[in-house]
């Protein structure tokens, strides 16, 4: 990312429910669990991740998006991979 | 802060009271902070010091069976690489910005006013301005105010500048560097305490910056013309000081912002700052070798005749590289007693008990957990009014709640400086309030000097630090909006660079 891509990076109004589309790969730190299985939750939006190890809540995994509802604002993805843990 | 931790084990240390003793040794230091800065009136660093260890001791009395657990924590705590990172950061931010200062930064600011013919109307705009800019270079709100209100001030107040709102331009000044310099205390705390690169967090930070900075700068125009007074003799004090030749660590300036934006490492950035500065000052001769680094003997010898060793009435080391780095090692204990204290909380369950109630009752939705954020900032720099030891205590809080809802660390860095560079200048106890009052009021002050009119009330400044209360706004207007705001899967925030 370019020093100008970053100067203009986040001007604009992002919503509260942001939506991803099925086979994007994202990063995101995986925030609790749900009957056993591991979510995301970005926003107020919830990203249900197939397949995480049980150590995965609170760390920063790469998870390739399935399935996607625009309008609840739920999806499924898979686990890749542990990328990071949290800041403390 | 990555090897830390609150929920990959069990609490390690049990109190007497529960989890919630664990928080005592870091209450304990809120309340010292608390009545020691807020109600006393004490900006001083070292006090606060005093009050870690105290609190840590009293914290130990409380714990169940072996004590071991709890002094291990203790170094647990100040081991973390949050800690270091910041360390580091400061000490080559302090040698750059003492730099800067012997080399006459700031009466290059000042030749840059009378050049542009600035006059009692416009010099409250200028003030934020030119002192804006001295705080992003030298990282220091509190460094830049003392510089401004000592020579700027008194050449305003005498040009017939308002002596209040003067005084709160500068400390706008102040807030925007402290806000937004890659070399500010501040900035470098929100940054690694949420895994982002200093860099990336000033670039991102410049949006929320800029929003606040543009009506502040026109609402110095307006009410600098409304409250003008008589010109008096100003002109002539303003002139003594200009050096035009200071106005080249515009460049040394813009060598670490632009190094640190690109991507380098701030140390890099700094480091390559520096020496653009130190060639300035001798090459232009704004400072001799020995403002730069002395080494000072008491009796001649072989060596004295070496640009940076002199004779003198005691012996010691100084310059700016010494007296840059120094500055800051109060600043360094106290980070390493908060980290561990936080630590102890962490491991007591105190920490985890007050998350859980955050996100269960208060942080429910993003809106509501950035608002928490935002207010929870707000309410911690209210009390604790050295900004850095506030910033200190709440980052752990700020990063867990909005990893929770994947907010980015570039997000949450922002969210977490605001405030803590806003009121940090805003209430009358605040130390950056403080130490500018000082010059006024303090031995051979303003006060002594030129008289009661070079006084101001810190009460009657509160309300004209316009860009503290606009940053504060724009926050709060941002966590509603969602202005600026990005997740973690729009743009992971790079790692900071600790190789």
């Amino acid at each position: 990312m370019s020093a100008l891509e970053k100067l203009l990076a986040g001007w604009s109004f992002r919503s509260s429910t942001p939506d991803f589309e099925p086979g994007e790969v994202l990063e995101v730190m995986v925030t609790g669990r749900e009957g056993g299985e591991a979510v995301a939750r970005v926003g107020d939006s919830t990203l249900r991740i197939e397949g995480a190890p049980d150590d995965a809540v609170d760390a920063r995994v790469l998870v390739a998006v399935e399935t996607w509802d625009a309008s609840t604002h739920r999806g499924t993805g898979t686990y890749r991979r542990t990328v990071g843990e949290s800041a403390f | 802060m990555g090897a830390g931790g609150g929920s990959d084990s069990e609490p390690r240390i049990s109190f007497y009271g529960g989890k919630r003793a664990s928080a005592v040794p870091l209450a304990f230091f809120i309340v010292w902070a608390v009545f020691q800065s807020g109600v006393l009136g004490i900006g001083d660093t070292n006090g606060l010091v005093i009050g870690a260890l105290i609190g840590t001791i009293l914290g130990m009395f409380l714990v169940r069976g072996d004590w071991k657990a709890y002094a291990d924590t203790i170094f647990e705590g100040m081991t973390q690489r949050v800690a270091a990172t910041a360390i580091v950061a400061w000490l080559w931010a302090g040698m750059f910005a003492q730099t800067l200062q012997v080399g006459g930064f700031v009466e290059g600011l000042i030749f840059a006013a009378d050049a542009l013919n600035v006059g009692a109307a416009t010099f409250p705009a200028a003030a934020f301005v030119l002192c804006g800019l001295l705080a992003t270079g030298i990282g220091t709100g509190y460094g830049a105010t003392v510089a401004f209100v000592t020579l700027f001030f008194p050449a305003g107040v005498l040009i017939g500048a308002d002596p209040t709102l003067l005084f709160a331009a500068i400390l706008s000044g102040a807030v925007f560097g402290d806000n937004l310099a890659p070399v500010s205390d501040t900035t470098i705390v929100s940054a690694v305490t949420q895994n982002a690169d200093i860099g990336g967090v000033v670039a991102s930070r410049f949006k929320y910056a800029i929003v606040a900075a543009v009506p502040a700068f026109v609402a110095y125009l307006v009410m600098g013309s409304l409250l003008s007074g008589a010109s008096l003799e100003g002109v002539a004090a303003l002139r003594d000081t200009a050096t035009p030749a200071g106005l080249a660590h515009l460049v040394s300036m813009g060598v670490v912002i632009v190094t640190a934006v690109a991507g380098r490492h701030i140390v890099e950035a700094i480091s390559w700052g520096l020496v653009v500065a130190v060639g300035f000052n001798l090459a232009l001769g704004l400072s001799s070798v020995r403002e730069i680094l002395v080494f000072t003997v008491t009796e001649p010898g072989p060596f004295t005749a070496l640009p940076f060793v002199a004779v003198g009435d005691a012996t010691g080391v100084g310059g700016s590289l010494y007296a840059g780095a120094i500055g800051f090692f109060p600043l360094i204990v106290l980070t390493l007693l908060i980290v561990s204290m936080a630590q102890i909380m962490i491991r007591g369950g105190g920490f985890d008990a007050i998350l859980e109630f955050l996100l269960n009752a208060v942080a429910t939705t993003v809106r509501r957990a950035e608002v928490t954020m935002v207010l929870g900032t707000a309410a911690i720099n209210g009390m604790i009014t050295i900004n850095t030891a506030a910033e200190i205590a709440i980052a752990p809080y700020v990063a867990r709640i909005g990893e929770k809802f994947n907010i980015n660390g570039y997000r949450r860095a922002n969210v977490l400086d605001a405030n803590t560079s806003a009121l940090g200048y805003i209430f009358p106890w605040a130390g950056g309030v403080l130490v500018g009052y000082q010059v006024m009021v303090g031995p051979n002050g303003l006060g002594t000097k030129y008289g009661p009119e070079m006084v101001v009330n810190p009460i009657e400044v509160v309300p004209y630090v316009f860009h503290g209360w606009f940053l504060v706004i724009v926050f709060l207007a941002a966590a509603v909006t969602g202005f600026g705001r990005e997740y973690v899967p729009d743009r992971p925030s790079e790692e900071v660079s600790r190789a």
